[in-house]
């Protein structure tokens, strides 16, 4: 294959996601300081909002970061399918890239389910009962991360703030080599971040204990939530997600016919998803 | 491959995933372990007044003179329920599935009526729940 030229996509955008992954894990960083996962953790985020010195700030700009973070991933990801990059990467790299973006997007949902509102506590609930409906693993499969009662947000704790960032990091240790030194790129960044979290208030976070009339999961999961209205949980949230994750892994294993069969069958389910995401943006899912 | 250097690494990776399995089982059960807990929550009789009460996940139906409590969670993915007076009907906010006042399911992807939660009743009047987590 002959080599791609980069252009201004393929350059900045990696770095800049790079400068909002390293500002958000010093903002989360900071939050760790006061965030306790037991008890009233509804509580606890409204102190760190309300109450304790600049926390609003620091909330939300560990909040934008990290979104910014994953959006720019997703868009880097896009950039190379499209241009076909994964046809010069070997197989185990392409599935330790993958595996990485899949690894960002369940970090975001940990730490929607963190902010301990009726949101997250819902999202929580309903993860762990999709795991729960898994035919026979699924009930201890779920124990390794979420557990009802006092101990719920614990787990998730532990995998947003020690297991999933730490493995991330692993991961795309050689990836993101060449990108370190770009300072542009981060200060860019930082200012951009800044200026956001400084303008824009955080919203406000409906009690868990609330009744509210529908209760919406993370942008990136409304179409699943879409779904699981029509579809079996484990079919919904965990077998077309897993079967989509595993066209886009073997995507640099396929031959010239069935590879360009893949690429639109992915470019498709993608497209479809999108639709439905937007779909419940607007009428709700 | 000689078959020799072949049957010497097959035994060596039948070593190794023997030797993965006997850290892999205690590890898997020590981080799936959760002791059993049991909730009790308490209707006093003033709790007990209108036809639907509502306490820490509970509701309280009073049907005639027989009561009876029904889980607040979907038994699709388990949000918590919101009850409206008016329909007299439980509706779940994540997927939008419907129960009637005894817990019975009409319409949304739930497909099961609500989990009847076992109480008791003390001769003070009080209701016991017990649930388990």
């Amino acid at each position: 294959m002959p080599p791609i030229k980069n252009t201004k996509v393929s350059t900045y955008l990696p770095r800049l996601g790079l400068s909002a992954l390293i500002l958000c894990l010093i903002s989360g960083i900071i939050l760790t300081f006061y965030y306790r996962p037991m008890g009233n953790v509804f509580q606890n985020v409204e102190e760190i909002t309300t109450l304790v010195p600049y926390g609003w700030f620091f909330r939300q700009f560990h909040y934008i970061s990290g979104q910014v973070f994953v959006i720019l991933m997703l868009i880097h990801t896009l950039d190379h399918f499209l241009k076909k990059r994964y046809l010069s990467y070997s197989t185990g790299q392409w599935f330790l890239l993958i595996l990485s973006l899949c690894i960002c997007f369940f970090v975001l949902f940990t730490g929607f389910v963190l902010k301990g509102d009726k949101e997250g506590f819902f999202a929580g609930q309903i993860f762990m009962n999709i795991l729960r409906a898994i035919p026979i693993a699924g009930e201890w499969l779920s124990k390794l991360f979420i557990v009802p009662g006092e101990d719920f947000f614990f787990l998730p704790y532990l995998y947003h703030c020690f297991f999933l960032p730490i493995l991330l990091i692993y991961l795309i240790r050689e990836h993101i080599r060449e990108w370190l030194p770009d300072q542009k790129a981060l200060f860019a960044g930082a200012a951009g971040l800044f200026l956001y979290a400084l303008i824009v208030k955080p919203h406000v976070d409906v009690p868990p204990d609330a009744a509210v009339d529908m209760v919406k999961g993370p942008w990136f999961f409304l179409g699943i939530q879409t779904l699981l209205k029509i579809m079996h949980p484990v079919l919904a949230g965990l077998f077309i997600p897993g079967l989509f994750v595993l066209c886009v892994l073997i995507l640099p294993k396929t031959g010239t016919a069935w590879g360009r069969a893949l690429y639109y069958l992915i470019t498709t389910a993608f497209c479809l998803y999108g639709i439905l995401t937007f779909r419940a943006i607007i009428w709700g899912p | 491959m000689e078959r020799r250097e072949f049957i010497g690494k097959g035994i060596k990776r039948i070593f190794y995933a023997i030797g993965a399995i006997i850290l892999a089982y205690p590890a898997f059960s020590f981080m799936k372990f959760r002791k059993s807990r049991k909730k009790r929550i308490i209707f006093h009789p003033d709790e007990q007044t209108s036809i639907v009460n509502f306490k820490k996940g509970v509701f309280l139906l009073r049907q005639g003179s027989e009561n009876y409590a029904l889980s607040d969670r979907c038994t699709h993915l388990g949000c918590s329920l919101n009850y409206d007076p008016v329909s007299q009907r439980f509706s779940c906010p994540c997927h939008g599935s419907v129960f009637d006042v005894t817990g019975k399911w009409l319409s949304g992807p739930a497909k099961k009526d609500l989990y009847r939660v076992p109480m008791t009743k003390k001769a003070n009047g009080d209701i016991i729940v017990t649930i388990t987590l």
